[in-house]
């Protein structure tokens, strides 16, 4: 009916066109996804530090400057104050920290550019995770290799419940480098209770850059392999009650 | 068999697809942005309110964090009192709360220890080869000499406190009872004789 040449111009054109299609339902479906939008977020900084020379070469743990995260639900970032108990001394003359001197002389903060960041009505409590010996590596991962530090995992909901559900494949347990207490701190009296016991670490030699876990965590308490919670036959995840899988745990 | 070109065509086109899928499904496929993300639903995700540590538009000075009323303390929060310079009186003001002999108290000191003090007096206290040494910041003293093994708990926890020298205070950072742990950790480290239950390992950390 048409000529060959019209015919073959229609299966090309349909062709492509098929493809576009496709690549754009894809982009739509996955490409907005956290796994994919959000992981790789890597800001320019105003101070150009290096976590890799901070904590990977130097060895400092994430808890010196990140002080305060095994007690509150944000994560500090570090005050210039803390910069300057080392830079008072440390490379004092370096133009890449002159933003460092001047707010620690005007008191005005750092502007750091957030990179983690779960929705406002999502909360996240670091302190809780920390005292369950769950090591900074399993969110962030490993910054101490990174030079310019980007989000490593996808922080959606569904990669909470991902591990919540299945921790041991998920957790990295409690590193050297982290600086995260592999004791039980929930409360401070078994500081002062003489009839405290504490199953000794083993200790670990920190030159030798083996950074294996210390302590197979233990989840805060956490059940893994919850059974899964059915209302008249169907399964629910989301009835209330069931741990973290309880809507009220992060949406409160 | 001769393919015809718009065949060819269609085979790359769907070869192109599966391995856009197979990267796409295996989550291996990592580019970086400086860009912030792309939120096609942003609902409630930027709320108006204070975040920690975050900027708001809603106070002058553009901060969500709030300075405390002057003269008033956080709940909770136990600041140190005396200066660099209330030697003497640090000797009375802190009283040691003389915690257990207990491994879980030395592990604890010696966590905040490798945390905190670690970065200029290094794991075994002697500060060589500790990351500032390293990088030129010279006369640190040595914890385990016989002039700081001879101070009291009070003036340690005292120097901690309130920073002694170039030392800035850590009493923003450390709890004061983690600080008597630590000056536990010390006295073993300083090989102070019925301090140590078990022999720490003085490059261990955590």
């Amino acid at each position: 009916m048409f000529s060959r040449k019209f015919d073959m111009g229609v299966k090309i054109g349909g062709a492509v066109a098929g493809g576009v299609v496709a690549v754009l339902v894809l982009i739509g479906y996955f490409g907005f996804r956290n796994s994919f939008a959000d992981v790789g977020y890597r800001p320019e900084q105003p101070v150009p530090f290096s976590h890799k020379l901070h904590a990977g070469q130097l060895q400092i743990h994430c808890q010196y400057c990140h002080a305060g995260v095994e007690k509150s639900a944000h994560s500090p970032v570090p005050t210039t104050q803390t910069c300057m108990n080392c830079h008072t001394a440390v490379k004092a003359e370096s133009p890449k920290l002159q933003l460092v001197r001047d707010s620690y002389e005007s008191g005005n903060p750092i502007q750091w550019v957030r990179i983690h960041k779960v929705p406002d009505y999502a909360h996240f409590n670091h302190s809780r995770h920390i005292r369950a010996q769950i090591d900074c590596k399993s969110c962030h991962g490993p910054v101490e290799e990174m030079g310019v530090v980007s989000q490593f995992k996808p922080l959606s909901m569904g990669w909470c419940l991902d591990c919540h559900r299945n921790p041991e494949a998920n957790i990295v347990g409690a590193r050297p480098i982290s600086g995260v207490f592999t004791g039980k701190v929930h409360d401070m009296k078994n500081l002062l209770d003489s009839s405290y016991i504490f199953t000794p670490i083993k200790a670990q030699v920190h030159d030798k850059g083996e950074l294996e876990p210390l302590t197979v965590p233990q989840y805060g308490g956490y059940h893994t392999k919850v059974p899964p919670v059915t209302v008249a036959g169907i399964p629910h995840p989301k009835k209330a009650g069931i741990g973290p899988e309880n809507c009220s745990s992060c949406h409160y | 068999m001769k393919l015809s070109f718009s065949k060819l065509v269609q085979i790359a086109a769907v070869l192109g697809l599966v391995v856009l899928a197979v990267m796409l499904f295996s989550g291996n496929m990592t580019w970086f942005s400086t860009e912030p993300p792309v939120e096609i639903q942003p609902n409630l995700d930027h709320q108006f309110r204070a975040i920690p540590q975050s900027p708001n538009t809603f106070f002058a000075d553009g901060k969500s964090l709030r300075e405390p009323v002057e003269g008033s303390i956080a709940r909770g929060a136990q600041p140190y009192a005396l200066g660099q310079g209330d030697i003497d009186a640090a000797e009375t003001a802190n009283v040691d709360p003389n915690l257990p002999n207990t491994e879980f108290v030395l592990a604890r000191g010696q966590n905040r220890f490798n945390t905190f003090c670690s970065p200029c007096h290094y794991y075994n206290g002697q500060s060589e080869n500790s990351a500032v040494s390293k990088k030129g910041w010279a006369g640190i003293p040595n914890l385990t000499r016989p002039e700081t093994a001879a101070l009291s708990n009070a003036r340690i926890f005292h120097i901690i406190s309130a920073g002694q020298n170039l030392m800035p205070s850590y009493a923003d950072k450390i709890d004061p009872i983690d600080r008597w742990a630590i000056i536990r950790y010390l006295r073993s480290l300083q090989g102070v004789e019925g301090v140590a239950s078990k022999p720490v390992a003085s490059t261990a950390t955590n």
